[in-house]
């Protein structure tokens, strides 16, 4: 569905993502971990089109993805959420959720105009959707207020809803559950497998390990914008390069400090100090 | 008295169609448009020059709407990958443009002097009636731009270019070619300033190249900032209040024995501290945007 192929950004002398290569297939959750800087929101921002790759080149259905219209990979059904969404303040919750829909007569002046009855029937069945979808992240009661005055965990939430109001093929999602308080996180991972049985992809940055272990059917680790690992997510606290991306090189005689505990799922979960900013 | 209230009113539904427009594009879409009076000016000599050609009106104002339309379309092309602060600087310098092209193409736009001894609206009709006549047709105008303008800014179209005003990243990432709404806000906003000149112009029998100086820009604004920008009232009222304003200090040194030179200075310094008295006192202006609740209007 989505690929990279030998992809590379550099900023200036930094390289943020090295040749790096990947593919999602369909209905897959895949996760992509690795400590702060190693380059995964910058590939996000590659993935769905926000930035343009140095070299190499990503793939959607067919596609070549590219920065020169960022708008059309979500039109064809590759969307992406922000960590910090910074929604509206003077725009309603449920104005927000429309906005994510494709509403084509709306959309158009000529037709906002010339067509009110057509405008009025599809307005009527997006908010419905729309209300739908604010109740499985329980905002349905906010419906009518400042998406901008929603607490950040809400706004995150808000944004996720807003992003599948055009049923996407493949979601693209920055931190979706940080500042989201842990019921709600179980809830989003519940929401997040219902929408992969829908038929949507999703790639998910993470540093929640618990979260990734708990969803994702692969991992892609990165460190210094090079992939280190691709495996199952229980996997990757055996795998040497990436507990030494997260933690350093083990010194002789150090101890390692991992804490095992909170294993959902079978895995372990991976502490670090200072991982999560 | 009569009289010069009714050219009040006329001026100020003129003016009014302006804010709206400028309304349009710099309270909903955010687009902060430092030439707007270069669309006025487009559409007040199309239609001087097309009038003068001999074309009736009617057919006048149409025509320049459309070229002021086209002017927008323009402006939101040429500046279409600079970020919203540059991209002001250079509507104001293609405004500059339009009046130097005003100024010197003397065959075209008679230079310095203008085009004058336009036949105007209503040639049948004298004084009052014909004043009654004009502002009837003004203010009609004025009624459709505002409707159209606030049915715009309701539906899907006018929620994304409040998207894009707030967060065009967002808007970027749920699918919106922010790019192509700016440039039919700007052709759609043109068309109405264009509306706004052509009137001017057959109202007046004249327009010059001094009518489109940087002020009138910043007096259209004046207006918007007043009024509340967002808000397709807030656009009309302010428009009311700075015209009433602009036109009635020339009374004033009457009444406190100014010298006549002053109350060019004056209207400056009048329009400046209503622009620094409403920032300070009430940013979101007399009529404030308000936010739009759909959940709770449905049956």
């Amino acid at each position: 569905m989505l690929s990279a192929h030998d992809v590379t950004r550099s900023f200036g002398g930094l390289t943020a993502v090295n040749h790096v290569s990947l593919e999602i297939g369909p209905r897959e959750i895949v996760g992509l971990v690795g400590p702060n800087g190693s380059g995964k929101t910058t590939l996000l921002n590659l993935l769905s089109g926000f930035l343009a790759p140095t070299s190499g080149e990503i793939r959607f259905d067919g596609t070549t993805v590219s920065a020169r219209r960022a708008w059309q990979p979500s039109r064809l059904g590759l969307r992406r959420s922000f960590q910090l969404p910074k929604l509206p303040a003077r725009m309603s919750v449920l104005e927000v959720m429309l906005a994510g829909g494709r509403l084509p007569a709306g959309a158009s002046p000529w037709r906002s105009l010339l067509t009110p009855g057509a405008v009025r029937r599809e307005e009527a069945a997006f908010i419905g959707k729309a209300m739908g979808l604010l109740a499985e992240v329980d905002l349905a009661g906010l419906a009518d207020h400042p998406a901008g005055g929603l607490s950040g965990g809400q706004q995150k939430l808000l944004g996720l809803a807003a992003v599948l109001m055009d049923d996407p093929a493949v979601l693209l999602l920055d931190e979706p559950t940080a500042g989201v308080n842990p019921s709600l996180r179980r809830r989003m991972a519940d929401h997040l497998r219902r929408i992969r049985e829908g038929g949507t992809a999703l790639v998910i940055v993470e540093h929640d390990m618990g979260f990734i272990g708990d969803l994702c059917d692969r991992c892609l680790a990165l460190d210094k914008g090079a992939v280190i690992a691709n495996c199952r997510p229980d996997e990757l606290s055996g795998n040497q390069q990436v507990v030494e991306a997260y933690l350093g090189r083990r010194r002789p005689g150090v101890p390692l400090r991992i804490v095992a505990g909170g294993t959902v799922g079978g895995t372990v979960d991976i502490r670090t100090n200072g991982a999560r900013a | 008295m009569l009289e010069f209230c009714l050219h009040v009113l006329i001026m100020s539904a003129i003016f009014g169609i302006a804010a709206v427009s400028l309304n349009l594009q710099a309270g909903t879409g955010g687009l902060l448009n430092f030439g707007q009076i270069a669309l006025f000016g487009i559409g007040a000599y199309a239609v001087a020059i097309l009038t003068r050609a001999g074309l009736p009106w009617p057919a006048a104002l149409p025509a320049g709407m459309a070229a002021a339309a086209l002017g927008g379309f323009a402006i939101g092309r040429l500046g279409r990958d600079l970020a919203a602060e540059y991209w002001a600087l250079a509507t104001l310098a293609v405004a500059e443009l339009v009046r130097l092209v005003a100024l010197n193409e003397d065959w075209l736009t008679g230079g310095p002097q203008g085009i004058g001894g336009i036949v105007g609206l209503f040639p049948g009709l004298d004084g009052v009636a014909r004043a009654l006549a004009t502002l009837a047709l003004a203010a009609l105008l004025l009624l459709g731009t505002a409707l159209m303008a606030r049915r715009l800014g309701q539906t899907q179209f006018g929620r994304v270019l409040r998207l894009m005003r707030e967060n065009p990243d967002l808007a970027t990432a749920l699918g919106h070619d922010i790019v192509a709404c700016k440039v039919k806000v700007l052709a759609i906003g043109g068309a109405m300033a264009g509306l706004a000149g052509g009137l001017y112009t057959l109202y007046l029998a004249f327009i010059g190249p001094d009518q489109l100086l940087p002020f009138e820009t910043f007096l259209i604004w004046t207006m918007v900032v007043l009024g509340g920008l967002g808000n397709v009232a807030g656009a009309v009222v302010g428009a009311m209040l700075v015209t009433t304003l602009y036109a009635g200090i020339p009374f004033l040194k009457d009444a406190v024995a100014l010298p006549s030179d002053l109350t060019g200075s004056l209207r400056v310094f009048a329009i400046g501290s209503i622009v620094l008295a409403v920032l300070m006192l009430k940013p979101q202006g007399l009529v404030p945007e308000r936010l739009r609740r759909l959940h709770a209007q449905r049956p």
